[in-house]
């Protein structure tokens, strides 16, 4: 829990990753072109003592991101958004298989996503029934720019699509992460363009979307849809390393999506491996709003707004019981390995003096 | 063939030109984003090469930029041929033959769906939108209300020098100098003088976008192109806000990997 002016802010990141962007396991230019996109986004946004080299970067492995996320206790939970990739990857860029080596070692402290692609067809429905049996996936994380074979996309308001949305519907799979992310390479259409999700959501009022990346470079689309659809949700992967190099900007990003969105509906995600949240919880927490946006939009980032943007919105989404985890948290695994007993067992802090 | 000049264009005309190229996604100059790597001038011909943040740019915006760039400079009478190069993008050679050879998009790319006017007609209207917002920050600065922009026409503009030919030209009554315009309102009984850049600005994208080119019609819209209803006035203004904030955020994270591709190369280099 991060300890922040003195109260204590339970930290879900909402986007993490376990990859393998090994050179063994890349079959296509497309692999590596992915990769080395990544790594510039990782180099331009995290601090320049922070930043890894690019061979660690490729594949880190299960013990490292454990620590990364969990030691320091800046990260107390963390959900998998699985990105298979696999016309690029031979087994997988990301996979719900891959991710569920840490997932199912500690239980309490990951939750795993699972994915759907419509073009699977029936097959592909039955993937989604197995991971469901297998693991109780409680999501999904869509690529709706994902190369099969000719396609190099498809979008959520394909009728193909529907079809898995209601089977999703059916076994429980409420929270439907889409990918709005910044472009990679689409050729002449844009397989992120976020107006998809608007049919989607109002056809499924019962399902959460969850539009990552907060639809940038979409910004203005996804908050349009959002102030209309109260199902659609924005989760802050890519949006909050602004705080860290550019804090205007993210001051502008945060009080625009507090303004169209309020703040039970903006979710924190470092999109781990791309930035490491024990930096990153920080430095958004830290961040503030400039005076002139916090006139102009009249929204603030404070104390109550923090605790839901960085865990209560999801929990409520993950039906996670934040007390309760505290408490199991005392005597965990994660926190015997690093030391962290003390930390969850503290009692509740006394109220800020100011 | 008409007469050309002996000795080609100046370097400064070829970069006047290049700078109304704008990135079709930020609505920024390219020159102004440093995407310019060089440019030569042959007598009548001319090379421009240039780079894009990263090599991952979407193959349809660097096609618009190079095809834009291509004509922009090849309007200037003293130029014959303008040679486009990309580099450092993963689609260089399809994009540099087909701008080069004068391919259409899709036969430079056979396997894209169609052409890209509909991405561009797109990012077009998003540019007008982000623009719509300064200019009615301008005017609602200027003292005018709600009631009034909303049902300004193009007619109601009227340029004062030669040089900001705004609206219809003619009147120069209300003519101050050539940095502002006169905004005629209710029922032309006042004027409001006000900088020119802004509408100027927004008036060249909401022609390009075929929205307002008749002097009867209304000068601003909503994103989806419909006059304003009053009642939406805040609302739609607000949108125009987003829209920019979505550029220049866009622009931030370009910025951040051009930046982090040149340290990397550079490091490369030193290696």
């Amino acid at each position: 829990m991060y300890q922040h002016n003195g109260e204590e802010i339970f930290v879900i990141d909402g986007h993490v990753h376990l990859w393998d962007a090994t050179e063994d396991n890349i079959k296509h230019d497309g692999g590596e072109e992915f990769i080395q996109c990544f790594y510039d986004y990782h180099t331009t946004f995290t601090p320049e003592e922070r930043q890894w080299d690019l061979d660690e970067y490729r594949r880190y492995g299960a013990d490292r991101m454990v620590e990364d996320l969990f030691s320091n206790a800046a990260t107390d939970m963390a959900i998998f958004q699985p990105t298979y990739l696999t016309d690029f990857y031979t087994e997988g860029f990301n996979t719900t298989e891959q991710n569920a080596e840490l997932a199912t070692e500690y239980p309490e402290r990951f939750v795993l996503n699972g994915t759907f692609d419509p073009r699977d067809g029936e097959d592909g429905l039955e993937y989604l029934e197995e991971l469901h049996e297998k693991y109780e996936i409680p999501g999904v994380k869509l690529y709706t720019a994902e190369w099969r074979d000719d396609s190099k996309g498809w979008r959520l308001d394909d009728e193909e699509a529907f079809e898995f949305l209601e089977k999703c519907q059916e076994l429980g799979i409420e929270n439907i992460h889409a990918h709005k992310g910044p472009t990679i390479r689409p050729l002449n259409r844009d397989a992120f363009d976020v107006k998809d999700v608007d049919d989607a959501a109002s056809s499924f009022p019962e399902l959460n979307f969850i539009v990552e990346h907060v639809g940038l470079p979409r910004l203005d689309d996804f908050c349009w849809i959002a102030a209309q659809e109260n199902n659609v949700y924005g989760g802050l992967a890519v949006a909050a390393p602004f705080a860290q190099n550019r804090p205007g900007k993210f001051s502008e990003i945060m009080s625009e999506l507090l303004w169209w969105l309020g703040e039970d509906r903006v979710l924190f995600g470092s999109d781990y491996a791309l930035w490491n949240p024990d930096w990153l919880v920080e430095e958004v927490l830290e961040a503030e709003l400039t005076q002139e946006h916090r006139a102009e939009y009249g929204v603030e980032w404070d104390i109550e707004t923090k605790k839901k943007v960085m865990g209560e919105n999801i929990a409520e989404l993950y039906d996670i019981d934040i007390e309760a985890k505290r408490r199991a948290f005392q005597d965990d695994e994660i926190s015997q390995q690093f030391g962290l007993e003390d930390h969850y067992a503290s009692e509740e802090p006394a109220a800020a003096d100011d | 063939m008409s007469a050309r000049m002996p000795d080609g264009p100046t370097r400064a005309a070829v970069r006047d030109r290049l700078d109304r190229v704008t990135d079709p996604e930020l609505d920024r100059s390219i020159v102004e984003l440093e995407y310019i790597d060089s440019i030569e001038i042959d007598g009548e011909h001319v090379s421009v090469a240039f780079t894009l943040p990263t090599a991952w740019c979407s193959p349809a915006f660097a096609w618009m930029m190079a095809v834009d760039a291509r004509d922009e400079v090849e309007s200037l009478p003293a130029v014959e041929t303008a040679r486009i190069t990309l580099a450092e993008h993963m689609h260089e050679t399809e994009i540099n033959r087909g701008v080069n050879e004068r391919l259409s998009f899709a036969d430079a790319f056979p396997d894209a769906d169609g052409d890209v006017e509909a991405v561009r007609a797109e990012l077009d209207e998003k540019a007008r939108v982000a623009r719509q917002y300064d200019a009615v920050e301008t005017l609602l600065e200027a003292g005018l209300d709600a009631e009034t922009i909303v049902d300004l026409r193009l007619r109601d503009l009227e340029a004062a020098g030669s040089g900001a030919n705004t609206a219809q030209s003619g009147s120069t009554e209300a003519a101050i100098d050539d940095e502002t315009v006169a905004i005629y309102a209710a029922d032309r009984s006042f004027a409001v003088s006000v900088p020119v850049a802004p509408l100027e600005s927004y008036l060249e994208k909401a022609r390009e976008t075929g929205l307002v080119t008749e002097p009867d019609e209304r000068l601003f819209r909503t994103p989806e192109g419909e006059p304003i209803p009053l009642d939406s006035f805040d609302l739609v203004h607000r949108r125009g806000r987003l829209a920019q904030v979505n550029m220049s955020s866009q622009g931030g994270i370009c910025d951040g990997l051009r930046e982090a591709r040149e340290g990397r190369l550079e490091k490369t280099a030193d290696d």
